[in-house]
């Protein structure tokens, strides 16, 4: 049984090694001359990974390929097989033996820490995080500019307060999650492993296994630690696992014991030397030797198991354990997503640099009037009664905090920066950050977003994004999984040049489908397929040979040129089982089921065999060998020992690099067809893949086994080499047939479509199928329609790139110029083209058409293309940018768009962990763009100004009075209630109506889609808006400030009272103005903005009721006086007509849609209302 | 039951709530031009009478103000104020006449008017120990009074500055030869006397030891008696302002000549301040002060005008409410 396997294990001599070194080192100096038949693909694969190296080990390229096949050949791994461990980048872990591995290294025990502190490093590491906010910073260099003697404006506590608040209900915040997390470390820590000691295997806590230890697991136990395989349940030491924790993917993976260690029985007698890179978090590479027993053997990822997998199928498993605890993949891999900035929060940015400079200029205004006025009244500052420089009490005369003209006139600014500190509005920041959670509540709740089937809620993973939601003007959008469902299902077969697409019947002559039985069990698919009739009987019958073998092999191709791991599920019925194919790609999955449901069931397999029952006569395969998939050759072989004991080939793969490796000479007439076969498939928008086959005689067997023995074994370099072998081994190969497979739309795709360019985005579809699957789909999705002209480019050099796109250039003016009839332009342009344009001074050309354009359709493009395409946008505009997609080969252009969305779908989940926001469907990109994004947008658009506007509305006040006070930055408002401002008086409000406000309903966002434009013209936040604003302020101060001082001035009002009525006035005026802009008020909002004011009068009254504060009893005496009311009112209604009348009078001269579409919704409504009431009155009378 | 709940925890279906779904009952107001004209109508109608009423009122209080500090300088120190003031030998009495223009009626509030002093200016406020003002336990309580706090021998009560600079000239008035009795109780607020400033701390090395800075204090009277002081000490808000002095408790008939006699002790002079004495009648509007009638016409008035020009722009250029065809796609198709 294990006969195959042992050939697998050679020796390597050094020299060996070097050659091969060498021989890679030469290919990678003339790439592609090796194979001149694809020389040219290989050459543009590498000119675009040249041009694009800074965008390379981003992501791991090519595994949306894993449909085609396995991922693990990934040029990642290439790279990384590629150099050679030395001594000091390695760690040595001696086999069943954690004394002497641990001895001279200081590895870490299996004890994991996700928490941050403990209770001594809790205060300062806390407070050093913090303070990793500009905004604290801020704050905090003021509060101890604050407590220099000189500089004292504020109280001691006073000052310290705002900051010391926010701090604690961070650090509180902090403090409740890590204990959470301490409590699950504690619980993660001390469950149980089986581990290796003196012989015999004991239970021992997860946080005492130590390195070089052997552990033992069963079925369906969690792995501790990252383990290298030594031996499995499995004679062939192969291990299942499920790899859930770690990427989210649900499929089994394959796992393999070296041969050299697949002793079962006595595991403790092994032992050996591994050496293996240091720690790092690259989860899909592992690179190492094993010596044991005088040999050294080779390690690479599909060896090792890692830390929070899941064994499953093997009834147990044994590995030695190499990373433990904090250096294990899994922890190394746990940090956060990557952040992004939204665009308004740099534009924002860009304003509060102007506000900077606007508080720089108060702040020298005052110093330099201050310098005046010390120089004007030099002579008398001695003795005046307000100032007395002299003290005369000791026995020398000096000066008492004096410091000179030049300095004090320093220290007036370094004063008035800290009295007018909040004209930069840093608790917007945190206000921010509050809305954009409450706005994040909201989306996740949201019923519109929730999908039935898979019980899955949108998922914000990213928090500083929400309102760019609101301004996308494009969408760079997936084709597979994403605009359709990635359920495959095999439709139609083209065998040896006749196509197969008659009649479908749902069952094979007997009920439910074709079954196996074995021992006395009945084996079914899982997924019943529809078959085709004449293929069937043909199948069947068997008579003729000509026809019959073609299909034999067809059918067998797709059978076993694949990594699907058959699965017995059991069901109610003791009798009878149902196979679950489990696999990485969808496609792989489909042709299996199909193989089976014409009788070619795949039942076992394991490393070394498959077990396919082929019309109920069960045949065993040997699997000599098996070229995994990569995103270069694009297809996959297997070689199969058959039980007649002659050896095959079979290849399956993408058609561009099929026809490469196909013997055209035999069967041409064949070839033609299905090449025809194949564009009829690709122009429904099925998914093709070619079959092909050869036999290999002893000899060819036998050479091709000696380089590919040669090239597993390899320590460097190992795929590179093994790709080699494989395109040897793939050549002249004759044509089996070619299948279709048909990747159904989502629902509701079109119509979101329709929504999404009503809405003015324009939706761009990047796909890795073929031009004619990709048209056909566009036409399904409504992407494409019957009325735009097409304009295609697809071409292989710079040159006729240059040619056709000038061309398309031309047409694409003459459309634009032609007016009413002009007709919508389509651009579908290859992934070839794009190699030649993108990085390339062609790229203003592309963009110049494609923005005239209103679809693009990009295909056959690879995921770093994908990152460029959104690149190309990015570079050249202003315009927002969203990507959405599903599998990992997304994952480029997700990071790169200014907003990335995964779809947690058939795909695996790492589109989904390089996500800003997740969903289900696509479909839901319509609530979130048109409904929250608008709102998201709209709120935190008017809460940055209206933040501007209150703080520096509060500043101004303060300002004109420093003019008032000799420019000693003396303030009348109590040092309380300056504090209390931002904290108390002001800062609830905005909040709430940044979360909450809806300036129109869902109904008609949806129903206008056009309504979106409001976002992408950036129409809630401009740099008008923000001029506009301050005028607003400035006026707004002008009237608080002055219409006190007018009223009271020379009478005996004291500073407190009058601060008194200031803080109340700007308060209230604050308030009301946020109050005028409200469009929906609900109860949350009326609580929130009345409670305010009632919150402050409260607070200025106990302020005033502390007998040691100057202002003690103030508001009292003021309130008892009918100017202060007749005061107050002036003051609110001067400052807020001037903006009311503004508001007016644009909403009538120049009305936004907006506000259109809400007038129109309160009609709506009002009539609504009416004709209810009518019914409920009609039954009454 | 406990099953069904498992269950409907386990889903990740949100609930419904019409908060969540942001669906809660609200009110939408619309600018109708219904809506905008009645506002500014309403603010005109209201403000417009108002101000009237704010200048009626105003225009009621009678006041009489006199400069005195110049006047009060006898011609020989016009080039050197600063000696004739500091001087302890210098005549300081200075006699003003002033005439009723009409009838005031009691309470007749007499105060002094101080220009150019800034009381708010930072280093005076400061100047001050409100904890020695209210507990003689904590008269050593001096570091914010620094340089006027005391030295060895004892603390200054009250410290600092603001005391120091104490306003001690005064006034005596004559109607003819008859004294006019000036009611200094209860000029000070209520609640100071009470709570601020202490009925069992007296005044201790006051106006001792250094430089004079103005008034002296009885020092066997508490300082919750000192309403004077009290008074000097709620600190001014602008560096023009009035201080009460006392009150007149019997009316002055109009065309009166009214006698002042006037301690002129107060040295404003060194840094070019103005004194003033001021006779003022009060109503709900407090003193004479024309600033809110005027603005409360200006903004009844603008507010008129505004609801004017909007009741002729929806008359001469009416847009319906919520009229799709006004939305921007709209209007560009109708205008291709």
């Amino acid at each position: 049984m294990t006969s195959d396997h042992s050939s697998y294990t050679v020796e390597m001599s050094s020299d060996e090694l070097k050659t091969v070194d060498f021989q890679s080192q030469k290919e990678k100096d003339e790439p592609g001359g090796s194979n001149s038949s694809s020389s040219h693909r290989s050459i543009s694969s590498n000119t675009w990974r040249a041009n694009s190296i800074k965008e390379v080990g981003v992501i791991e390229l090519g595994s949306k390929g894993a449909r085609y096949g396995s991922r693990k050949g990934g040029s990642s791994s290439m790279s990384m097989s590629r150099r050679e461990i030395s001594d000091e980048d390695s760690r040595k872990v001696y086999i069943n033996d954690p004394v002497k591995s641990n001895e001279s290294f200081d590895f870490s025990g299996n004890s994991v820490r996700t928490s941050k502190y403990s209770v001594l490093t809790f205060l300062p590491r806390n407070l050093f995080e913090q303070f990793h906010r500009v905004a604290y910073v801020y704050f905090l260099i003021i509060a101890i500019l604050n407590q220099l003697p000189q500089l004292a404006v504020f109280g001691r506590f006073a000052s310290i307060l705002p900051l010391s608040m926010v701090l604690l209900v961070t650090a509180i915040k902090d403090g409740y999650e890590d204990w959470r997390r301490h409590r699950s470390d504690r619980i993660e820590n001390n469950r149980l492993a089986s581990v290796l000691v003196n012989g015999t295997f004991e239970h021992k806590k997860w946080k005492d296994i130590q390195v070089g230890e052997i552990i033992k697991f069963s079925a369906n136990e969690t792995i501790p630690c990252d383990i290298v395989l030594l031996s499995t349940s499995d004679p062939t030491g192969v291990a299942y696992i499920q790899t859930i924790n770690l990427d989210g993917e649900s499929n089994l993976k394959t796992r393999y014991a070296k041969q050299e260690t697949l002793r079962s029985n006595e595991v403790e007698r092994i032992s050996g030397v591994i050496k293996c890179e240091k720690p790092n978090r690259n989860i899909y590479g592992f690179l190492g030797t094993m010596e044991i027993d005088q040999k050294q053997v080779s390690l690479g990822p599909s060896n090792i198991v890692l830390r929070g997998c899941v064994l499953k199928n093997t009834s147990w498993a044994v590995g030695v354990v190499v990373y433990t605890g904090m250096e294990t993949k899994v922890m190394l891999n746990n940090s956060g997503a990557q952040s992004k900035r939204s665009h308004l929060e740099d534009r924002m940015n860009r304003e509060i640099i102007y506000l900077s400079f606007f508080l720089v200029a108060l702040c020298s205004i005052v110093s330099i009037l201050a310098g005046i006025w010390l120089r004007r009244h030099r002579d008398e500052l001695d003795i005046m009664p307000f100032y007395r420089r002299k003290d005369y009490s000791g026995e020398d005369v000096d000066n008492y905090k004096y410091y000179g003209w030049g300095l004090e006139i320093f220290f007036t600014f370094l004063m008035s920066v800290i009295v007018f500190q909040i004209m930069i509005p840093i608790a917007l920041y945190i206000s921010m950050e509050l809305v954009r959670l409450g706005q994040a509540y909201f989306m996740i709740r949201d019923d519109n977003m929730y999908e039935e089937s898979t019980d899955s809620r949108f998922q914000c993973r990213a928090l500083n994004v929400n309102e760019d939601l609101g301004q996308v003007k494009y969408v760079f959008s997936d084709k597979t999984g994403t605009l359709t469902e990635n359920k495959m299902e095999f439709q139609y077969a083209s065998i040896f040049g006749v196509d197969y697409n008659g009649e479908k019947t749902d069952f094979y002559g007997e009920q439910g489908g074709y079954y196996a039985k074995v021992d006395g069990l009945i084996l079914r698919p899982k997924m019943a397929v529809q078959v085709d009739k004449e293929l069937v009987r043909l199948l069947r019958t068997g008579d003729d040979v000509k026809i019959g073998k073609p299909i034999y092999d067809f059918f067998l191709a797709l059978a076993s040129c694949n990594t699907i791991v058959p699965i017995l599920v059991d069901t109610a019925n003791p009798a009878e089982k149902l196979i679950d194919y489990q696999g990485e790609s969808p496609d792989e999955q489909a042709l299996v089921y199909a193989a089976a449901a014409y009788g070619f069931m795949l039942i076992e397999r394991t490393s070394g065999h498959i077990v396919i029952d082929i019309l109920g006569d069960r045949q065993r395969f040997n699997v000599l060998g098996m070229h995994e998939f990569d995103s270069e050759r694009k297809r996959m072989s297997v070689i199969l020992g058959c039980p007649d004991s002659t050896v095959k080939v079979f290849v399956k793969g993408a058609d561009t690099t099929m026809f490469t490796v196909i013997d055209k000479s035999k069967n041409t007439d064949v070839v033609t067809a299905t090449e025809s076969h194949l564009h009829a498939y690709s122009s429904v928008g099925l998914r093709t893949l070619v079959m092909g086959m050869k036999g290999l005689s002893p000899h060819e067997f036998e050479q091709w086994r000696t380089s590919y023995e040669a090239a597993t074994n390899a320590l460097m370099g190992r795929a590179r080499i093994l790709k080699k072998v494989a395109m040897n081994l793939e050549t002249n190969l004759s044509i089996l047939g070619a299948s279709g497979i048909e990747d159904k739309l989502q629902q509701g795709v079109p119509e979101a479509i329709e929504s999404l360019r009503m809405a003015n985005i324009k939706v761009w579809v990047l796909t890795g199928d073929k031009q004619e699957t990709a048209i056909s789909i566009g036409y399904s999705s409504r992407l494409l329609t019957s009325k735009m002209t097409q304009i295609i480019i697809n071409n292989n050099s710079t040159e006729s790139c240059r040619r056709s796109l000038e061309e398309a250039l031309i047409i694409s003016r003459k459309a634009t110029t032609s007016g009413e009839n002009a007709k919508p332009l389509a651009l579908i342009i290859d992934g070839t083209s794009l190699v030649y344009i993108l990085d390339s001074e062609l790229e203003k050309q592309l963009f110049e058409l494609a923005s005239k354009c209103a679809v693009v359709l990009c295909c056959r493009v690879a995921p770093l293309q994908k990152a460029g395409i959104v690149m190309l946008i990015k570079k050249r505009t202003n315009d927002l940018t969203l990507a959405i997609g599903d599998g990992a080969n997304d994952v480029s252009m997700i990071q790169k768009a200014d907003v990335g969305i995964g779809i947690s779908g058939q795909e695996g989940r790492q589109a989904v962990m390089a996500s800003d926001f997740a969903m289900a469907q696509f479909r839901f990109l319509v609530p979130l763009l048109l409904v929250h994004g608008h709102w998201n947008y709209q709120r935190m658009g008017y809460m940055i100004l209206y933040n501007f506007y209150r703080n520096a509305v509060f500043v101004l006040v303060l300002f004109w009075y420093a003019l008032y006070t000799a420019f000693t930055l003396s303030t009348a408002i109590n040092e309380w209630n300056s504090v209390l401002y931002s904290v108390i008086y002001t800062s609830v409000p905005t909040i709430v109506v940044g979360i909450l406000d809806k300036d129109l309903s869902r109904t008609s966002l949806l129903k206008y889609p056009q309504l979106y434009g409001s976002g992408q013209k950036q129409e809630s936040y401009n740099g008008k808006l923000f001029w506009l604003t301050i005028a607003d302020t400035v006026w707004q101060s002008v009237v608080v400030f002055f219409v006190p001082l007018l009223a009271y001035r020379k009478t005996d009002v004291d500073g407190s009272s009058i601060g008194d009525l200031w803080t109340l006035a700007v308060v209230f005026l604050v308030n009301l103005h946020l109050a005028m802009d409200v469009n929906t008020w609900n109860w949350i909002i009326h609580a929130s903005i009345w409670g305010s004011c009632v919150a402050t009068i409260i607070c200025v009254i106990i302020i005033d009721v502390i007998p040691i504060l100057p202002g003690y009893w103030a508001i009292f005496h003021l309130a008892g006086d009918g100017k202060f009311w007749v005061c107050l009112i002036a003051i609110i209604v001067a400052s807020l007509v001037p903006r009311f009348v503004v508001k007016t009078l644009v909403q009538h001269y120049g009305p936004s849609d907006i506000q259109i579409a809400g007038e129109a919704e309160k009609l709506e409504d009002q009539i609504e209302l009416r004709n209810a009431e009518i019914e409920m009155n009609q039954p009454q009378r | 039951m406990d099953a069904s709940t498992r269950t409907k925890s386990r889903s990740k279906k949100p609930q419904y709530s019409r908060f969540t779904q942001q669906e809660l009952p609200a009110w939408k107001p619309i600018l109708t031009p219904k809506w905008i004209i009645t506002s500014f109508v309403i603010i005109a109608i209201l403000f417009t009478p108002t101000g009237l009423l704010c200048l009626w009122a105003s225009e009621r209080v009678v006041e009489i103000i006199d400069r005195y500090d110049d006047d009060c300088l006898p011609d020989s120190y016009s080039t050197d104020p600063d000696s004739f003031i500091q001087s302890n030998n210098t005549n300081k009495t200075c006699v003003r006449t002033l005439k009723v223009p009409r009838k005031m009626s009691a309470p007749i509030f007499i105060y002094y008017q101080l220009d150019n002093f800034y009381q708010n200016h930072r280093r005076y406020v400061k100047s001050r120990s409100d904890k020695q003002l209210r507990d003689p336990d904590e008269a050593d309580e001096t570091e914010d009074c620094k340089p006027i706090n005391g030295n060895d021998d004892g603390p200054i009560v009250p410290c600092g500055l603001v005391a120091w600079s104490l306003f001690n000239d005064t006034y005596k008035f004559f109607k003819g030869n008859k004294a006019i009795d000036i009611d200094k109780k209860d000029i000070a607020w209520e609640s100071d006397k009470k709570y601020k400033f202490g009925s069992n701390v007296y005044p201790k090395n006051f106006q001792k030891w250094e430089l004079i800075g103005g008034g002296a204090l009885d020092e066997s009277k508490p300082l919750s008696e000192q309403e004077d002081l009290i008074v000097w000490m709620k600190t001014a808000a602008l560096p023009t302002f009035r201080k009460l002095y006392g009150k007149i408790n019997t009316d002055l008939e109009a065309n009166e000549t009214i006698t002042v006699v006037i301690q002129n002790n107060y040295n404003t002079y060194v840094f070019g301040g103005e004194k003033k004495v001021a006779l003022s009648t009060a109503n709900w509007i407090g003193g004479k002060n024309d600033f809110f009638g005027i603005s409360f016409l200006t903004i009844g008035g603008v507010c008129f005008f505004v609801a004017i020009n909007f009741i002729l722009l929806y008359v001469l250029k009416p847009r319906p409410l919520g009229d799709p065809s006004y939305l921007s796609w709209n209007r560009n198709q109708g205008a291709q």
